[in-house]
């Protein structure tokens, strides 16, 4: 799978788990798993970078998610 | 005239130790008349709100903060934390409050005219409240609001060359002991350790890729000033194997109470004549000293560089000339198993610019648990759940006696199959042929 | 007032973006004899309380004046640091790891004279700003957490106990008479941010109420899988709520296993936990992070539960003077308060220190609990 695919594969991923938003890195691992886990670490990040996905966190741990999504996400975001 | 009363916090101005309520009202005088002429970016009674809200805290006995989120800079997964106050429309000037971690300088050396830019920049961005410092060791800049922390970002990078800290699942911020700069103790170069590894690591530090938060903590020495050995994933303490020098003469001298004992650390009180064998060679914890015939003797084969003897006679006695260092990783706090101490990984290791031999065993034990970590566990806990030998085998690390306090208590050893002759597979017919059904 | 622009464009966050430069080199804020004789130190000396000489094998000497100072500190506070710094010490300072700041400068007269201009500081109110000490075996200042000024779990405030404690021991902030350094810290809740595992003495905040929860909210407010996982006890599981009119998803909490720690608060704010009763302080002794004599240790519980008093928390503060006070007058020299309570049996600190031991001290929690009970006849009646 190429980049562009495995990409297109964690989004369609994540538009499909209706009941949360914000998922730990090691769930990015088993949506991919033939792949290896750093290499999928980097694809994330660079997704992060690219506006596709974020960053939520809560000071001692990290969970990331489309960009956007969850219903915290407006209060958190305005002034 | 202060804007809120507080009448519960006026109480902590008194007494004779410097007073964060006496400091934070006269700050929030000056954000009034503002002598500097700043265009303050966060509202104006910024700290008069934190003053009130806190002094909600007092009187209800309870916090007024909530915090997370997905505030921060773009790209970077840590080094600011979203917090909100849960009363905004009494305090609206700490209603987004966010917290910004800064990078400190290994040792915690600063110049002034670095020091006053970054505080021109806070008054500027943000409350201009700190913690100087963190628990961690980053420099805490307390509460700006959300539009301000690119602003703050691309002024801390573009002018001030430095860069934020670390947060959430990342690597965190490394600290280390002053070391070289002025302790006659470092074994090693622990700043220049310290530093080479935080930028060598920077996109860990900056971009998660962890199961949980890693800390490195660098002591020069077993006497561990930065609490590497409890506070640390990757603890790495100075040590030495050849001999602790000794200078005979200063040692009479102590002897002699002519130099006070532990460089006057105990001048406060009168203990009585300096007793080498009572507060020396009875306290080595190996008794591999004594001191005969008005001379100092160490067997160094028994010793284990508890540092004691060199704290009571520094001037006496200094570290050997065979440096490095010990590593050791898993420590902790508490939750949720328990507290742990780091455990002793490598007994020694050069610990030399360009620092290869240390990365090669921080990238054997990241891959590792990076790879078998659970969600929020830290490397002490995975340690735990998997074994020690694991994180041996996966270092490529011979098993020393070394490594243990003492050999395990129960007989339940997991053989692996081919540690045994023959291996697991057997034949059933053969056994019969010596044992009826 | 009016939007000031960095540069920054928000538009194209990439645009001249810099990142990953770390933190400045250390070397650009060494004082120039530090420098100078990097790596080349041979002793050094306590002269008085607060005031250091270390030699360097080249004979030069520098002088070190070490100040308490509170953690939470403004920019003004920082700034009247700066200036001290300029003025005696070449404009170069540093912060211990304990937050006490040092100033560093060649001349003895000079350390001298900032030694006095130091304690003749004082806020307005009176306290002190940068009082000298410190050092050798004293008590020195108090690495703490956030507290109720920043964070969403405290179960007390962290610069107020901090404050009082201090207070309280100031004499010995300021002088060397304590048989060893007597390392304290405050950590207000149990995820312990300060090093209260490993202290002299600590004091920990702690709840003693599970989450109250806002089932009316919950649903609209948190995303419930996340919350349930985050509790480290599994103590929440998923549930209904009947509102009446309408039956609502939401969270159940298993109110025996909650451990108080507020993992579930920082995932779902309809789960807030502190509370005015349940709250205080737990009070833990004997730690340490040295390898000096002793093996490094755990602190333990010395007192289970102390109530919220603020503003000046008299009890902890009393209770922690007491401590203080017996381990000085019976410890050994260079004998740890851990070191001395192991010594003298813990029956014995209990007694001494005139504490009184309930169960809640007794360890029920998980595996190390079983290796802290008795297993021998060797005890004192």
């Amino acid at each position: 799978m190429d980049d562009a695919e495995a990409k297109n594969l964690i989004i369609e991923t994540l538009k499909s788990k209706t009941n949360k938003s914000k998922f730990y890195l090691k769930d990015f691992y088993a949506f991919l798993p033939d792949m290896k886990k750093m290499a999928v670490s980097k694809l994330v990040n660079t997704m992060v970078a690219e506006g596709t996905l974020e960053y939520w966190s809560s000071g001692s741990t990290t969970m990331i998610g489309l960009k956007g999504a969850g219903k915290q996400h407006a209060t958190e975001e305005g002034e | 005239m202060a804007k809120h009363p507080t009448p519960l916090l006026d109480q902590l101005e008194s007494g004779p130790w410097p007073s964060f309520v006496s400091d934070m009202k006269h700050a929030a005088e000056l954000r009034h008349t503002n002598p500097r002429g700043f265009e303050q970016q966060v509202p104006v009674d910024v700290i008069d709100d934190l003053l009130g809200l806190l002094e909600m805290s007092y009187e209800d006995g309870t916090t007024h903060w909530k915090h997370g989120g997905i505030v921060g800079v773009f790209g970077y997964g840590g080094g600011v934390i979203g917090r909100y106050c849960d009363q905004p429309e009494k305090f609206p000037g700490v209603a987004h409050f966010h917290t910004v971690r800064l990078a400190q300088p290994s040792g915690l050396f600063y110049t002034a005219e670095y020091m006053e830019k970054l505080c021109d920049l806070w008054d500027f961005r943000g409350s201009g409240m700190t913690n100087m410092h963190g628990s961690t060791g980053d420099i805490i800049w307390l509460g700006t609001t959300t539009p301000q922390l690119e602003e703050i970002f691309y002024e801390l990078t573009h002018t001030y060359n430095q860069d934020l800290g670390g947060s959430g699942s990342n690597l965190r911020t490394p600290a280390c002991c002053m070391g070289m700069s002025r302790c006659e103790f470092a074994c090693y170069d622990t700043q220049l350790m310290c530093h080479t590894l935080t930028n060598e690591y920077q996109d860990m530090l900056h971009r998660p890729q962890f199961p949980y938060k890693f800390k490195f903590k660098f002591d020069g020495c077993p006497n561990g000033c930065v609490a590497a050995i409890a506070r640390s994933d990757f603890s790495i303490i100075g040590t030495w194997k050849d001999d602790i020098k000794i200078d005979q003469a200063a040692v009479k001298a102590y002897v002699g109470g002519e130099i006070p004992p532990n460089a006057g650390a105990h001048a406060g009180r009168d203990w009585g004549k300096f007793d080498l064998q009572k507060e020396v060679i009875d306290l080595c914890p190996t008794k591999c000293m004594k001191y005969e015939g008005g001379k100092l003797e160490i067997d160094t084969k028994n010793c284990y560089r508890c540092m004691h003897c060199i704290n009571v006679m520094p001037k006496a006695l200094r570290i050997g000339d065979e440096r490095g260092a010990s590593i050791l990783i898993g420590a902790k706090a508490p939750i949720l198993d328990g507290a742990q101490m780091s455990s002793l990984l490598v007994p020694f290791i050069p610990a030399d610019d360009p620092f290869d031999e240390i990365k090669e065993v921080i990238e054997s034990i990241w891959d590792w648990w990076m790879d078998e970590g659970k969600n929020r566990e830290r490397l002490g806990e995975t340690l735990k759940r998997l074994g020690f030998q694991k994180a041996l085998e996966v270092c490529g690390i011979t098993p020393v006696a070394q490594h243990v306090k003492e050999p395990r208590t129960n007989p339940y050893i997991f053989w692996k199959e081919d540690e045994v002759p023959g291996g697991w597979t057997r034949d059933i017919n053969e056994y019969r042929k010596l044992h009826q059904r | 007032m009016a939007f000031v622009s960095s540069g920054y464009n928000p538009a194209k966050p990439m645009e001249n973006r810099i990142s990953d430069i770390g933190p400045r080199f250390f070397k650009d804020f060494l004082p120039p004899v530090l420098e100078k004789n990097y790596g080349k130190w041979v002793s050094h000396e306590i002269l008085e309380p607060g005031l250091l000489v270390h030699e360097a094998e080249s004979g030069d000497k520098v002088y070190t004046v070490r100040a308490g100072t509170a953690r939470l500190v403004s920019t003004e506070y920082i700034r009247e640091i700066c200036e001290i710094a300029k003025k005696y010490a070449d404009g170069y300072m540093r912060w211990t790891t304990r937050n006490n700041i040092e100033f560093m400068t060649t001349s003895l007269e000079t350390a001298k004279a900032l030694k006095a201009d130091l304690n003749g500081r004082k806020f307005a109110a009176g306290s002190y700003k940068f009082p000298v000490g410190g050092t050798g075996a004293s008590i020195s200042n108090i690495v703490h957490t956030q507290g109720w000024i920043h964070c969403h779990t405290p179960a007390t405030d962290a610069s107020g106990t901090v404050k009082v404690i201090m207070d309280e021991l100031f004499e010995e902030f300021t002088n060397m008479r304590m048989p060893a350094i007597v390392r304290v810290a405050v950590a207000c809740c149990l995820n312990m941010c300060g090093a209260c595992h490993c202290s002299d003495l600590a004091v920990v905040g702690f709840h003693r109420k599970p989450p109250i929860v806002d089932h009316e909210y919950l649903d609209n407010m948190c995303e419930i899988p996340l919350a349930i996982a985050s509790c480290p006890t599994g103590a929440l599981k998923p549930g209904k709520h009947d509102l009446g009119d309408k039956k609502v998803n939401t969270i159940l909490v298993n109110q025996e296993r909650c451990m108080y720690c507020g993992n579930c608060y920082t995932m779902c704010p309809s789960l807030p936990l502190s509370d005015k009763e349940g709250d205080g302080v737990i009070i833990m002794v004997g730690g340490k992070v040295s390898n000096r004599i002793s093996m490094p240790k755990f602190s333990k519980v010395a007192v289970a539960f102390i109530p919220n008093e603020p503003p000046r928390w008299p009890t902890l503060a009393k209770v922690c003077k007491k401590i203080i006070e017996v381990y000085a007058a019976e410890a050994n020299k260079y004998e740890r308060l851990g070191d001395w309570a192991e010594r003298i049996g813990w029956e014995s600190f209990f007694e001494k220190c005139e504490l009184d031991f309930t169960h809640h001290l007794i360890d029920d929690f998980r595996d190390p609990a079983y290796f802290t009970w008795r297993q021998s006849t060797n005890f004192k009646f």
